[in-house]
């Protein structure tokens, strides 16, 4: 091996690069010495195929802290600032559980967030859990995270086996409303952990409103071409579609069920994918007529609702999604949390998050009127609306049409499509 | 010839400090977040090291080695899931299996050209993975598909292979990692060391010469598959869920199939040392700026990739090596007249 | 049965795209004697540059090729000139260099990830062009108007490119190379020179790969992912180097794709595609149309 100058200072180069970065990593970062601070591990997808919601859940988490900050932070610390750590789980479940050991121990988090796809969720709480530090879920639906026990876990959204129960009532409720018997249903959903579990379940509840299953087809998620599918469901001759799927297959089974002109009476989906921002930019008027459902809408008829919306958009330049109100209002629920304990102890921490009754401030943009915690670290009143997309007059937007109370005033939804 | 009993015995006992450190570090690093840094990076090293045997010293590629580490973790899970079986057992039935499947690939596959071999071992890889994925229940095995198995932190200790502390933890995998690096030492020693290596450059040759060639190889793959395994069953206890994306992932085998590259492949400590090169620069750049400048650290990573391969192809540990020579012949100056 | 049929044809469609991205990657392979990890990475910037010249010019998706393939052409040109000349040439006496391998797979890290971080994980799509969408309709069938431009567009590039490497000196220069490279440069051949214009070659025909896709396909930093394994397994099915190969190969899978679901899950489809690309490689690893190359 001839050692050429450049490859002897590259070497040299690499390996003192990697000696400082041990060396800085393992001494860990200085802290700094000052008023009390509130530090909060956030462990999201930032990187990966979930990037994009990843993003939306850091930027409604920044929006809140600056908010709580600048309005004093928690008075009963004596004014203590909120501080946001973040860390990429990239999707995945052993980055998940890394960077929560890495919070825990050198960080010295008092809260942990996290973590969008279920799968890093399950052994990131399990991490929180062992240590007792309390860990605030703000959206990751499979139901198995509230059921394993934990005492310190606590999700904001509500379960999935709650999405598909109103996922079924609105079907039944738009039903009587317009008169229309709907008798066949197809599923179509992506292949993963979150789409299986939601088939499981619709399975068993089109089973006891006596419907008919003529299609029950996973597709996996990275698809690049979707005919075969919409073929099926084409030939299939359902009534209504129920769909499960991430932002680029629901881009794609859109356009592609527009380009076959399939008719069908509803399409029902799932929310995540659907409720991407990219997804009505990318899909524009094939989404039309689509029904979601979602934790949140930004024409939900609650005070203060507009207002963040408005500020969420000029700064970051999308509308809120129900990811991004979700984890808007976990902020303000630790906030809550917090001043209620009075102190930075996890225990005590823990203990104001199980008995939070939180009915208003500006976390409550949501949909339903309280953030209360059952025995399993539930949020027993998380509900769902379900919108529809539509254009009437200011291009395609999504318009809450149930429960009926929560429906936008003056729309009447469209069913079956035209 | 004083002199040379020296160097020996100052290598060797600087192979002994290293030990002394690695094995009595718990005692001293008490952060449960550094210890569990370095039980993955042992993690690592043991992956690259039993890779090895089969990508350094057969001289092919294999990119499919998650495949392993997931027969590993499903089956000992399973087993202690459904029928309380101990993990240590449920190793040792997923090495088997894993060494099974391994020689089953590598029947077909040895015979084929470098570039194929890889392509080959990339579809096996991701057919376990795809099928792991579509099955939730084979048989009368419980697989849960895309979902993934938990296993529920209760009953811990040694035979459930499963603790609440870190330490039992790094001294399970270093030990293994020590193992693994013994055998490398005694295979590359061994007769069969030597026909692999012969068979890896000059196969024809090799052959000719009556050396079984492709038998060398599957003992080889066997080995390497069977340990892989383990390393599964203990990356399941250690972590506690598994599913197919993050244990079957083609990530996870071009991970360790670069970090032995990257460290030199073939030699016995290229593996170690690409691993302790390369891991705190991946969990480096995704700590400091994963939530800053996402997606940075992976072009770190590969900038790191490119940089190694044109500069120093054969691997970090080559200069390494020389440096480390240096040192040693600095120490102890060489006698006059021998060597 | 109209379904099959309209299964054929969309899978025929389709695989001709198939077919299409995975011609550089057998130019390349043929050539180079290299599996191009970063294939799917040099597709995905394809994409990316088909989708600015459309949204920035308003033209029709294949005018803006004018723009597409020399760009691709030069990116892979220099590509290759810059990052992975150094290492054949230390890596000279290896018949395949392994290390290229690993090279272009932190290509492939750097350039997903620094349109991730440049351009952000959006979705995007072209909203208004003419293709998008469009169907022809024949009775009860719906054949996807951007896809059989797809096709054509696979054809005649597959076919320019055959042409080029049979009827000119260059091509002639190249395909000396990918038979035995020392022979062709002991005939004067400049070795580097015919790599680098082979990588030119066969990223330019990514980039056409992509200009295809964009009508009715999103753009992402991680689209090149899905194409990439696709591509490999394209590669051996078709054989290495035949460039007809590569174009039935990806008609194959195609065809597997669009018709298997008619009769099991969409989602076991995957699993017959690898399986099918193991039996050829351990049937016939030369695949359908590939040469014994000696090496």
């Amino acid at each position: 091996m001839k050692g050429t100058k450049i490859s002897q200072h590259v070497f040299r180069g690499i390996l003192a690069t990697i000696c400082v970065c041990s060396l800085i990593f393992f001494t860990g970062t200085p802290s700094l010495a000052g008023p009390e601070v509130v530090k909060i591990g956030n462990i999201i997808p930032l990187s990966g195929p979930s990037a994009s919601v990843g993003q939306q859940g850091k930027q409604a988490r920044e929006m809140a802290v600056e908010e709580i900050n600048a309005a004093g932070g928690i008075k009963s610390l004596g004014g203590a600032k909120l501080e946001m750590l973040y860390a990429d789980s990239e999707s995945k479940p052993e980055k998940g559980v890394a960077e929560a050991e890495r919070f825990i121990n050198t960080e010295g988090v008092h809260v942990l967030t996290g973590c969008w796809n279920s799968a890093v969720t399950y052994p990131t709480t399990a991490v929180a859990e062992r240590y007792g530090i309390p860990f605030v879920v703000p959206v990751s639906v499979a139901d198995k995270i509230t059921e394993q026990g934990f005492k310190t876990v606590f999700r904001i959204a509500a379960k999935d086996s709650w999405w598909t129960r109103d996922q079924f009532a609105f079907l039944a409720d738009m039903e009587k409303e317009f008169n229309t018997k709907v008798k066949k249903l197809a599923f179509v959903y992506e292949n993963g952990d979150w789409g299986k579990g939601f088939a499981g379940q619709w399975k068993e509840l089109a089973k006891k409103g006596g419907y008919e299953v003529v299609l029950d087809e996973p597709y996996p998620s990275t698809a690049t071409d979707l005919s075969p599918v919409v073929q099926k469901i084409r030939r299939a001759k359902p009534d209504v579609l129920m769909l499960v799927s991430n932002a680029a297959d629901a881009i794609l089974l859109t356009n592609t069920l527009a380009e076959y002109k399939v008719k069908l009476k509803a399409i029902i989906a799932s929310g995540g994918g659907h409720a991407d921002p990219s997804f009505l930019k990318a899909a524009g008027k094939n989404a039309r007529y689509i029904f979601d459902i979602v934790e949140w809408e930004t024409d939900v008829n609650k005070p203060g609702a507009k207002e963040a919306n408005a500020k969420y958009k000029a700064k970051y330049g999308e509308n809120l999604t129900g990811e991004a109100v979700d984890a808007y209002l976990a902020t303000y629920v630790l906030k809550d949390a917090l001043e209620r304990a009075g102190s930075l102890d996890p225990a005590k921490i823990r203990e104001a998050l199980a008995t939070t009754n939180l009915r208003s401030g500006p976390g409550m943009i949501v949909g339903y009127s309280a953030v209360e915690f059952d025995k399993t670290g539930q949020n027993e009143h998380a509900a769902l609306v379900i919108v529809q997309i539509n254009d009437i007059g200011s291009g395609m937007e999504r318009i809450t049409v149930w429960p009926k109370e929560a429906r936008r005033a003056g729309y009447t939804p469209v069913f079956p499509m035209p | 010839m004083g002199e040379q009993m020296t160097r020996q015995n100052l290598q060797i006992s600087s192979l002994l400090l290293v030990g002394i450190i690695t094995f009595g570090l718990p005692l001293v690093l008490r952060s449960p977040t550094y210890l569990h840094i370095l039980i993955l990076l042992y993690l690592y090293a043991y992956l690259t090291s039993s890779w090895n045997l089969v990508g350094g010293f057969a001289g092919v590629l294999p990119l499919g080695h998650a495949a392993f580490v997931g027969i590993g973790a499903y089956s000992s899970t399973i087993l202690y899931l459904q029928y309380g079986i101990s993990p240590w057992l449920g190793m040792i039935v997923g090495g088997i299996l894993a060494a099974i499947v391994g020689i089953i690939i590598g029947l077909p596959t040895f015979k084929m050209r470098g570039a194929y071999f890889a392509l080959a071992t990339i579809a096996f890889g991701e057919g376990i993975r795809v099928m792991v994925e579509n099955i939730d229940y084979l048989g009368p095995f419980n697989l849960n598909g895309p979902r993934g198995l938990q296993i529920p932190p209760r009953n811990v200790g040694l035979t459930n292979l499963m603790f609440t502390t870190k330490e039992p933890y790094y001294y399970i995998i270093l030990i293994m990692l020590v193992a693994v690096l013994a055998l490398t030492y005694f295979i590359s020693r061994s007769k069969l060391g030597y026909y692999l290596n012969a068979g890896g450059e000059e196969p024809e040759a090799a052959m000719s010469l009556g050396v079984n060639v492709a038998r060398c190889k599957l003992i080889a793959m066997a080995m390497s598959s069977f340990l892989t395994a383990l390393a599964g069953t203990f990356y399941a206890q250690f972590t506690l869920f598994i599913h197919p994306k993050s244990i079957i992932s083609l990530d996870l085998s071009f991970e360790i199939a670069f970090i032995a590259l990257i460290g030199g492949r073939g030699s016995i400590a290229g593996p170690v040392l690409g691993a302790l090169l390369l891991r705190p620069v991946s969990d480096f750049s995704r700590i400091y700026f994963g939530a800053t400048l996402p997606g940075l650290h992976l072009i770190i990573f590969g900038t790191v990739l490119v940089l190694v391969m044109i500069y120093q192809p054969r691997g970090l540990q080559e200069p390494l090596t020389r440096v480390y020579h240096k040192l040693l012949y600095r120490l102890i100056p060489e006698p006059a007249g021998t060597e | 049965m109209n379904y099959i049929i309209e299964g054929l044809i969309n899978g025929i469609l389709m695989g001709s795209i198939y077919g299409l991205t995975a011609l550089g990657l057998t130019i390349i392979f043929g050539v180079l004697k290299v599996i191009n990890f970063a294939h799917g990475s040099l597709l995905m910037v394809g994409m990316y540059v088909a989708y600015w010249a459309v949204s920035l010019s308003g033209l029709h998706p294949y005018l803006t090729l004018v723009v597409v393939v020399p760009v691709m052409y030069l990116f892979g040109y220099y590509l290759q000139d810059i990052v992975i000349k150094p290492i054949f040439k230390a890596e000279r006496e290896v018949r395949e260099p392994i290390t290229v391998i690993i090279v272009t797979t932190g290509v492939w890290y750097i350039l997903d990830n620094l349109t991730l971080l440049v351009f952000g994980p959006q979705y995007r799509s072209i909203q208004d062009n003419p293709l998008r969408g469009k169907m022809l309709e024949f009775g009860e069938m719906l054949i996807s108007v951007p896809k059989l431009w797809g096709f054509f567009a696979a054809i005649i590039t597959a076919g320019s490119v055959y042409w080029f490497l049979q009827k000119t000196r260059t091509g002639r220069a190249i395909r000396a190379t990918s038979l035995d490279r020392d022979a062709a440069s002991l005939m004067g051949i400049k070795q580097y020179r015919v790599y680098n214009i082979a990588f030119g070659i066969g990223t330019a025909t990514a980039g056409i790969a992509g200009v295809t896709l964009v009508p009715f396909y999103n753009v992402f930093p991680t689209v090149g992912v899905l194409f990439d394994i696709k591509g490999f397994i394209i590669v051996v099915l078709g054989g290495l180097g035949s460039i007809g190969g590569a174009i039935l190969g990806g008609i194959i899978i195609g065809l597997i794709e669009s018709v298997g679901p008619q009769f099991m899950a969409a989602t076991w489809t995957e699993a017959i595609v690898y399986g099918l690309f193991l039996l050829v490689l351990f049937v016939k690893p030369s695949g359908l149309f590939g040469v014994r190359y000696d090496w």
